[in-house]
């Protein structure tokens, strides 16, 4: 072969490999690009993927998601972010300051917020803005900047979520509050072991914790010892059980540990769904209104203490006029045992601040100087509380009729005895008042010849203030006196 | 300060501020048959005792001006002058029992001055 061939078949075996080599090239190249463009095409799905559900995220966020340029103008904004703006058309908003859109103090905030994403950093208030449309709404708003490529703010994101009924709730709630700490009354609450987690400033300047912590003070700490026990047993379980408990009772003052009358109102505390959690009270300073009645009191009793001295002197001057004048004797003695028996009535009403007087109580003081309760004179019949104009005139009547008994009747021997029995019958107006005098074991009863002042006082008196029935019945065994009223007119009928 | 003829053993004292009243009981008691003193306050009620020992029956008043009221004085009786028989008086709310010394009697005013002297007599009596 001759050289030249060696060359040329050299030549041609270097170009043909050179082919083979480049042809592998080739077709690898070509399925990198494809495999390189199946990548492009994925990725721009992913891309286009990726880009719906952001659009999806922003279109259906119920916050108002804005995009903002570095001045603060509106470049985008959510379609649900246009919804709850009351915003139709975005093209009528775009371009304006968003801090335009904010009113007092939240356009300050809204400025400063700006101010702040320009220095790269974020920013949160809350702030008072119109809708478009007008309707006012609470909002709380984040403002954060968007890094650009050079990493630094380039545009500006603003999220604001509406939060007017979150916060009427709240200003409800604020109003509930400020009427507990406003109140002059004493408030507080307590949990259910009475461990005491509220009170309100008035309760603090009543027992004197002004600034104290009282996350360490029980219901019990509040009472005096005595009371204590009342509050425990009696108070927090009817509170449980009735759902609430009202009396008087006595605080005491933390610093000077004086008693401070309170009206004290307890009910059960509960959570939103209706469990126990402690209870809470509204406890009235009473210590004005307790003065006040120990001062009626004192003055109630000074002026029934002059009444009877007045009586007393009454009595005196009568004695002194009469004595020594053989006639008026026993008119002497009678008058003076009357008064006597008028003092006795006046006791009687004292006690009631002359407002009432219990019939048995009543027939208890007018009987008890003419002999021994429960063994020569009987007393029997439910409460009744007789009207304060009819006392004087009945303790008298019992005066007398005791004075007879005494002088003639069942009370003059050793033996006898009285029993007064009183009765209601029947029901609302037409219940009666029946009073029965009767004496039992005295001796033979005749009728009395000409008829005193005494029987006067007992029938007279009686029928005209009770308005009813009065009569005397000398029967030889003993004396029977009856009276008959409508209750109505003898009492003072409370409830059943 | 008055003083009746002495009768026997009966010999009250009446301690009351109120004249009227004061007279009245004196006239009562004497008319009675008793001895009386009287005095108008407690400090002259101690000079009468100390002077005459023959007083069995003191009644007083509680509401009287002067150093002591009633009730101090019927102590002050009672200590010195043991065996003496007390009736307090007072148109005030009574005085419960424990406040007065042993052995004396509470009356309200207006008191009936018959039903006291019966039971003054069977007082004595027993």
């Amino acid at each position: 072969m001759p050289r030249q061939q060696w060359v040329a078949a050299s030549l041609f075996l270097v170009v043909m490999l050179g082919i083979v080599m480049l042809t592998a090239e080739l077709r690898e190249s070509l399925r990198r690009a494809r495999r390189l463009n199946e990548e492009l095409v994925e990725s721009e799905r992913q891309a286009v993927e990726r880009q719906a559900f952001l659009s999806g995220v922003l279109a259906s966020s119920t916050d108002c998601i804005k995009g903002l340029d570095l001045d603060g103008k509106l470049t985008f904004m959510s379609e649900g972010g246009q919804h709850v703006m009351e915003i139709s058309d975005f093209n009528e908003v775009v371009g304006c300051p968003w801090p335009d859109f904010w009113q007092d103090a939240g356009n300050a905030e809204a400025k400063a917020a700006i101010e702040a994403a320009r220095r790269g950093e974020a920013r949160s208030f809350i702030g008072k803005a119109d809708t478009y449309r007008g309707t006012p709404k609470w909002w709380h708003v984040a403002v954060s900047p968007i890094t650009g490529p050079d990493g630094r703010p380039d545009r500006i994101l603003s999220v604001s979520r509406d939060i007017t009924n979150l916060r009427a709730s709240e200003e409800e709630r604020d109003r509930f509050v400020r009427l507990a700490e406003n109140s002059t009354d004493f408030i507080g609450m307590a949990g259910t072991d009475g461990s005491v987690f509220y009170v309100n400033d008035a309760a603090r300047r009543l027992v004197g914790l002004e600034g104290a912590d009282i996350t360490r003070l029980t219901i019990a700490d509040f009472f005096p010892p005595d009371q204590v026990e009342t509050v425990m047993r009696k108070v927090l379980p009817a509170v449980d059980r009735d759902g609430h408990w009202v009396g008087e009772l006595d605080f005491r003052h933390f610093r000077t540990g004086e008693l401070i009358p309170v009206l004290y109102s307890v009910f059960p505390v509960t959570d939103a769904t209706g469990t126990l959690i402690g209870y809470g009270t509204v406890t009235r300073d009473f210590r004005e209104r307790r003065r006040t009645e120990d001062d009626m009191r004192l003055m109630n009793g000074e002026l029934a203490h002059r009444l009877k001295n007045v009586l007393a002197v009454v009595q005196s001057v009568a004695a002194q006029t009469l004595r020594g004048i053989p006639e008026a004797e026993t008119a002497s003695q009678s008058l003076s045992a009357r008064l006597v028996a008028l003092g006795a009535a006046t006791d009687v009403l004292t006690g009631r601040s002359w407002r009432s007087a219990d019939l048995c109580e009543l027939a208890t003081r007018a009987l008890s100087p003419h002999g021994r309760i429960g063994e020569r004179i009987l007393l029997c019949g439910p409460a009744v509380t007789l009207k304060p104009e009819l006392t004087v005139a009945f303790a008298l009547a019992l005066h007398e009729l005791a004075t007879n008994a005494a002088k003639y009747g069942a009370l003059s021997n050793e033996t006898g005895h009285v029993t007064l029995a009183w009765s209601i019958n029947g029901d609302g107006d037409d219940a009666k008042l029946a009073v029965c005098w009767r004496e039992e074991g005295g001796p033979p009863v005749t009728p009395p010849q000409r008829k005193g002042f005494g029987s006067v006082l007992i029938e007279r008196s009686l029928r005209s203030y009770f308005s009813g029935k009065a009569a005397t019945d000398y029967r030889p065994e003993g004396l029977v006196f009856e009276l008959e009223a409508r209750l109505g007119d003898a009492a003072i009928v409370t409830g059943k | 300060m008055g003083q009746s003829t002495p009768i026997g053993s009966k010999t009250i004292l009446i301690v009351e501020d109120e004249a009227l009243v004061r007279f009245d009981l004196v006239d009562f008691f004497t008319h009675a048959e008793w001895r009386v003193f009287d005095a108008e306050n407690a400090d002259e009620a101690i000079a009468i005792l100390d002077a005459h020992k023959d007083i069995r029956v003191v009644l007083t008043d509680v509401q009287m001006p002067g150093s002591m009221d009633g009730v101090k004085l019927a102590h002050y009786v009672r200590e010195r002058f043991p065996p003496t028989v007390l009736f307090v008086v007072s148109g005030n709310a009574p005085i419960p029992a424990h406040e007065l010394p042993a052995r004396a009697t509470f009356l309200p005013k207006p008191f009936d001055p018959h039903r006291l002297l019966r039971q003054i007599e069977s007082i004595a009596q027993a």
